[in-house]
């Protein structure tokens, strides 16, 4: 018999009177010890599924037929009161975002101890606090986190991201649930940290023999931490099956574009961009660069935070440049000195052979260079149109306004987008074709430097990988130069021609993709990219060795 | 064809528009707060046709009728000089409303203007404009408005100046909040460095993003600008009679209480019930547009 059983579960939404059937015929089984995973992409149901496990769907959802076996028990038949004695007992939930989890004014301790009362009150025992205390110290031991007194007294902004998620799994785990459900763990932290947690996932699912249930859309996490996968597609299971079938010969023409989707490490299918010829010099250049910044404090020293330390940097014409690092690096700062939004504190940006503090306004120039941003929900506003926002950068630009339409629709159609998404509002897009209508803003002045921001981290694998094929076509018909920030090194093998990694403000190596990741030189780069999650064996097999030592000398750790 | 793609293929999404009406119309107290407002807004226009007696909206006398009890001829009584009560509430309702939208006009410019400006440009602008919009704060308002009606003449006009005076400071203060936070936003920076110019980033992308809160806080204002109105024409510092106003009413009602109660309560039930429907509408355009105010 399975821990736990799905059988043709179907939710639907009801708001307003318009129903979405969101689950469609929804079946599948965990085994005792098992780890079974479901993929999926944004808005294929995952989620809600998960939810439904645990019956805590919002109120306008409703269960409308099938059932949810645990152990034999149909819970959808059950009361609320019996579902939630289940609740932290025999199957507990790992939340994806580490901070909106905790109430802010409370400490570690607090939360756990909490947890822990009401725990031990619906089973009816009582321990005392100093019992529940020596409880809470040995679960947070068993998740790694080696002073549980200093976690215990710490309110939850003290942690680190890392730290975080572990305190959560110690909450998951604090009454040794039989099922553990882990909804994207580790995803909104850097992926060294993402590392660590999924390994940590992975032991404790080993000692304890729980079964885990992995919730995510990222199929090299789903390598690392499970044996069974589930691909879900807009409420339907598409695919079933073991995950070395699964992943190397996929039966569904869905599964197989999303594992295609994933740029690849190393191996043959990694793409090696072109070198560009550097005949006339560099399009940017960053002489010594150095950014300080510092907050005023009141009866308090000023607080001096080192954003950006001597980075000295050339992107020569028609290169598609990387800059690696993980959050808090300084990529970002790097890009906006270079777009004059903000200016260095020592050191000089020289833009086409120009310095930027000569330029008016301190800003460069904007036919010279252009940003598309991280998150294309807020880079549209909400209240105009596409072709609204795409006429902003034509008319201060001085077309002729007779030619607005005309050239906003060439704008479109350069980004793959139909004339007629120019009366659509961004609510009315998909992630993708909000990017894409960002592209094409920032193409709209011609310029020959593209800033892209992590321009695909808010998106779905396959949408990234459409979105990146249509800034390879640009780049290749408008001769245009992209400085790339980004976090995901995978993607920068194939995308980049030259890359540079950060670390702390300063950087630590750069080369061409192919030198750096066959052979890297610096031991953070070598941490980097052996915390990858990759989808294959002999990727992982490629992937540089690094030793304990170098690790724990340049990662923030997340179990002091 | 491929299976995946970012074209297209998307779940049927609701627009924004339609479910903040799925939204509105959802919620029974809006839509009775709606057809209040819309009643009262009914009387204003069509006052003429609707009042049984509407020459008794000026100055005519009756002694013969005066201080009538409600009856089938006069629905609310007569007052002190024998003029229709409910026909002076219907037409007591134009007043209030003239006082809405005299009050209403120059406050949400002002405020707007100043709140945007405080918001986008920060730094000293802000510095100042907060500054002042605080010390505007602090002076009680009705000791301002009594202080202007007492050193012009009291009539419409002043009580309107009276009250917008001081009214825009709320309107500065609730823009400049969000405009603050919309200013901060990515497609803000993205204009930009599109070339766009000030006048372009104020206008056209900042104040889009403040209609909502100001027409919920514009619906809520007029319930108590209704309420501040009556004050000062009960007062003696609004209009003058015999021009007919809910507050002025009220005042002359108070001098035959408690045998002619009618004198008083017709006219206060008017102001509830004026005041009443302007906050559930503005309750429900809050709900409706999902906005603090």
């Amino acid at each position: 018999m399975s821990l736990l059983q799905i059988d043709n579960l179907n939710v639907a939404f009801t708001s307003y009177g318009i129903r979405t059937h969101v689950l469609k015929d929804v079946s599948l089984k965990v085994g005792e010890g098992q780890r079974v995973a479901l993929i999926g992409e944004t808005g294929s149901g995952k989620s809600v599924t998960s939810k439904a496990v645990l019956n805590t769907l919002p109120r306008n959802a409703k269960v409308e037929s099938g059932s949810i076996l645990w152990r034999g028990e149909d819970l959808t038949t059950k009361s609320d009161g019996a579902r939630e004695a289940l609740k932290g007992v025999e199957m507990s939930v790992v939340m994806q975002d580490p901070l909106s989890s905790f109430n802010p004014v409370f400490t570690i301790g607090r939360h756990l101890d909490d947890v822990l009362y009401w725990a031990d009150r619906r089973k009816g025992t009582s321990r005392g606090k100093a019992g529940r205390a020596a409880h809470i110290r040995d679960v947070l031991r068993r998740v790694q986190l080696a002073d549980p007194d200093r976690v215990m007294g710490a309110y939850p902004m003290q942690l680190s991201g890392g730290m975080r998620q572990r305190v959560l799994i110690a909450l998951a785990l604090m009454n040794r649930p039989k099922l553990l459900i882990a909804d994207e763990p580790g995803t909104a932290l850097d992926v060294t940290t993402q590392d660590e947690i999924l390994k940590l996932l992975n032991a404790l699912v080993a000692e304890e023999g729980l079964s885990l249930l992995m919730i995510t859309h990222n199929l090299g996490v789903v390598r690392m931490t499970a044996d069974d996968v589930y691909v879900m597609r807009k409420g339907e299971i598409v695919e079933h099956g073991p995950l070395e079938r699964i992943f190397k010969t996929p039966e569904t023409d869905y599964a197989r574009e999303l594992i295609e989707a994933i740029p690849p490490l190393y191996g043959p299918g990694v793409k090696d961009q072109p070198v560009a010829a550097q005949q006339d010099g560099a399009l940017v250049k960053l002489e010594n660069v150095d950014k300080v910044f510092v907050e005023n404090r009141l009866l308090r020293p000023a607080l001096r935070t080192h954003a950006v330390k001597k980075v000295d940097l050339e992107i020569g014409k028609g290169e598609i440049f990387g800059l690696a690092g993980e959050s808090g690096s300084g990529k970002t700062t790097v890009a906006r000195m270079v777009m004059g939004i903000m200016r260095p504190s020592s050191g000089r940006v020289i833009i086409d052979g120009k310095p930027l503090d000569e330029a008016f306004d301190g800003r460069v120039d904007r036919r010279l260079a252009q940003i598309v941003y991280q998150n294309p929900g807020t880079s549209l506003n909400p209240k105009r149109t596409v072709g609204q926002t795409l006429e902003v950068p034509l008319r201060f630009s001085d077309t002729p306004r007779g030619e607005l339409k005309a050239r906003t629709e060439s704008l479109l159609d350069r980004v793959g987008l139909a004339p007629h998404y120019v009366s659509r509002y961004p609510h009315e897009l998909s992630g993708g074709q909000k990017q894409r209508v960002a592209i094409a803003r920032s193409l709209a002045a011609n310029p020959r430097l593209i800033v892209l921001d992590e321009p695909t981290s808010a998106l779905d694998v396959s949408v990234q990988k459409r979105v990146i094929a249509l800034l390879e076509e640009l780049r290749e018909e408008l001769g245009l130069t992209y400085l790339f920030i980004s976090h995901d090194l995978s993607l920068m093998r194939n995308f980049c021609s030259r890359i540079a990694i950060m670390l702390r403000g300063e950087i630590v190596e750069q080369g061409r993709p192919a030198e750096v990741f066959a052979n890297p030189v610096h031991p953070y780069t070598r941490a980097l990219i052996s915390a990858i999650p990759v989808i294959s064996e002999a990727e992982e097999a490629a992937k540089p060795a690094v030793s304990q030592e170098e690790k724990q000398k340049f990662l923030v750790s997340s179990a002091a | 064809m491929s299976v995946l793609t970012d074209h297209g293929d998307q779940t049927v999404v609701l627009s924004a528009r339609r479910m903040a009406w799925l939204r509105f119309l959802s919620n029974p107290v809006a839509i009775i707060g709606a057809l209040m407002v819309l009643s009262v807004l009914f009387c204003v226009a069509f006052a003429p046709w609707i009042a049984p007696y509407p020459t008794h909206a000026g100055g005519i006398v009756d002694f013969a009728n005066r201080h009538q009890p409600p009856s089938v001829d006069h629905v609310m009584g007569t007052d002190k000089v024998g003029r229709d009560i409910f026909t002076r509430v219907i037409y007591g309702f134009r007043i209030s409303l003239l006082l809405i939208v005299g009050v209403l006009g120059v406050a949400v410019p002002v405020g707007a203007a100043l709140g945007l400006a405080a918001g986008y440009f920060g730094g000293r602008t802000e510095f100042l404009i907060t500054g002042f919009t605080n010390v505007m704060l602090a002076i009680p308002p009705l000791v301002m408005a009594l202080a202007v009606g007492n050193v012009l003449n009291p009539n419409l006009i002043t009580a309107m100046f009276a009250i917008a005076l001081l009214w825009w400071t709320w309107h500065a203060r609730l823009i400049y909040r969000v405009a603050k936070s919309v200013a901060a936003e990515d497609y803000i920076e993205a204009a930009r460095l599109a070339g766009a110019s000030h006048w372009h980033i104020l206008t056209k992308e900042i104040l889009p993003n403040c209609i909502a809160v100001i027409s919920v806080k514009s619906t809520l204002d007029a319930a108590f600008i209704i309420l501040f109105g009556a004050t000062l024409s009960f007062l003696g510092l609004g209009v003058r009679p015999p021009t007919p106003d809910l507050g002025s009413m009220v005042a002359d009602g108070r001098q035959f209480l408690p045998e002619m109660w009618w004198g008083v309560l017709a006219p206060a039930l008017g102001i509830f019930y004026a005041t009443l429907g302007f906050n559930l509408l503005g309750d429900g355009l809050r709900d409706m547009f999902d906005v603090e105010v």
